[in-house]
């Protein structure tokens, strides 16, 4: 079992109380049940696909992890070091579940998995990630994406 | 990451986000959250545990269907079980002249260290089909050669173009770090990343000279390199006083 509370304390202090944007609305979008639905991932792990550019310090845009990326092509270059990524040695599913979407896809639990997923890092502050976050909205769209995972880590 | 999330259903795309610390998610009201109680690192949970992550994964992907809202947060019930330690897992032999030693033969100490684990590491590819060592771009031999040279006091310029030498020290640090995990948990016991990283930064020629390195860098005059090296080395929770 790991909380919060098993943290050094002025780390679990620093990560409780980080800025958050003081949203002004509360958009919530409505759609089909799941087995109609294509999800695509959009991570806020750092992730990169081996050989392309990783992440440099707080950039603020996404990288593109396209479906077809098999387990020892993805690399985590997220800037912070202050959590575990043993888990994501073994399987990369801890992180970036793909091999689970494209089970519930193949089982009908869901309708279909989006042909690319994304990965922000995600400790960039968030006000300079929205013109790209808007702008893979339309990426996604074209994808014909209805449902998005947003996994930490 | 809540933000994206709101981001993301302004433009009308319908997003469930995983929660790690719930405090932030309290703050930033996404539309949908499923609060995990597992460790940072960790959004679906126990590695190798299909069955455990699918309920993961359909815990938040179901709150796409809830009829309620603007805002929901949901916790997930079940603890990680992958992260408790296991008795019988082993650490790799390497000699008590590599792993401890004088602080001035740590550089050669940290070389022949990465060599030492080399038949680990093969093995935990051929079980496991990947690495993720790979930031930095260099062979591993490579990597431990630049991290040691800093530690030489040799600052050795950036071998890759489009990157600073501080940043590629960063990679370096990163790829030795998970090839030496890697190669620590090869076979067939189950440790937890705490096993792990007691292991590595109290037990290892690697970790000693990731915190020397922190300790002879970070008076550097050079900003960007001691912002790396104070910060970025060495996890907080592993930082020792004095």
């Amino acid at each position: 079992m790991t909380r919060l509370t098993d943290l050094p304390p002025a780390q679990a202090k620093r990560l409780a109380e980080l800025e958050c944007p003081d949203f002004a609305t509360r958009p919530r979008v409505t759609g089909p049940a799941l087995p109609q639905r294509r999800v695509a991932i959009v991570s806020s792990a750092g992730l990169v696909v081996r050989g392309e550019d990783p992440f440099r310090g707080r950039d603020a845009d996404y990288r593109v992890i396209p479906a077809n990326t098999r387990p020892d092509e993805l690399l985590i270059s997220h800037i912070s070091i202050n959590f575990d990524r043993t888990g994501f040695q073994e399987d990369w599913n801890v992180v970036f579940p793909l091999d689970r979407l494209n089970e519930l896809a193949a089982e009908g639990t869901i309708g279909s998995v989006a042909r690319t997923h994304y990965s922000f890092m995600g400790a960039t502050d968030p006000v300079l990630m929205e013109p790209h976050a808007r702008e893979l909205a339309g990426r996604l769209k074209q994808d014909a994406v209805d449902a998005v995972i947003l996994p930490p880590v | 990451m809540s933000a994206l999330g709101h981001y993301l259903e302004e433009e009308g795309i319908a997003t469930a986000a995983i929660s790690l610390i719930r405090p932030q998610t309290e703050n930033t009201k996404p539309p949908r959250a499923l609060w995990v109680p597992f460790e940072l690192g960790r959004p679906f949970g126990p590695p190798s545990d299909p069955t455990f992550q699918k309920r993961v994964i359909l815990a938040a992907l179901r709150l796409l269907e809830r009829k309620t809202g603007p805002v929901i947060i949901v916790d997930f019930p079940d603890d990680d079980p992958r992260a408790t330690a296991d008795p019988a897992w082993r650490p790799p032999f390497i000699p008590a002249a590599v792993a401890t030693g004088p602080a001035d033969s740590l550089a050669a100490r940290l070389e022949a260290e990465s060599v030492l684990l080399r038949d680990a590491h093969q093995r935990w590819v051929a079980q496991h089909h990947r690495t993720t060592v790979g930031l930095s771009g260099l062979p591993i031999g490579e990597c431990a050669r630049y991290v040691a040279d800093w530690l030489r006091g040799r600052a050795p310029p950036s071998p890759r173009e489009g990157f600073s030498a501080p940043l590629i020290l960063r990679f370096a640090v990163d790829d030795v770090k998970a090839y030496w995990l890697e190669a620590a948990a090869v076979g067939a016991a189950k440790p937890s990343s705490r096993q792990l990283g007691d292991w590595f930064w109290n037990e290892t020629a690697a970790g000693a000279a990731i915190y020397a390195l922190r300790a002879a860098l970070q008076e550097s005059e050079d900003e960007r390199l001691r912002l790396i090296v104070s910060n970025f080395i060495v996890p907080a929770a592993r930082v020792r006083a004095g």
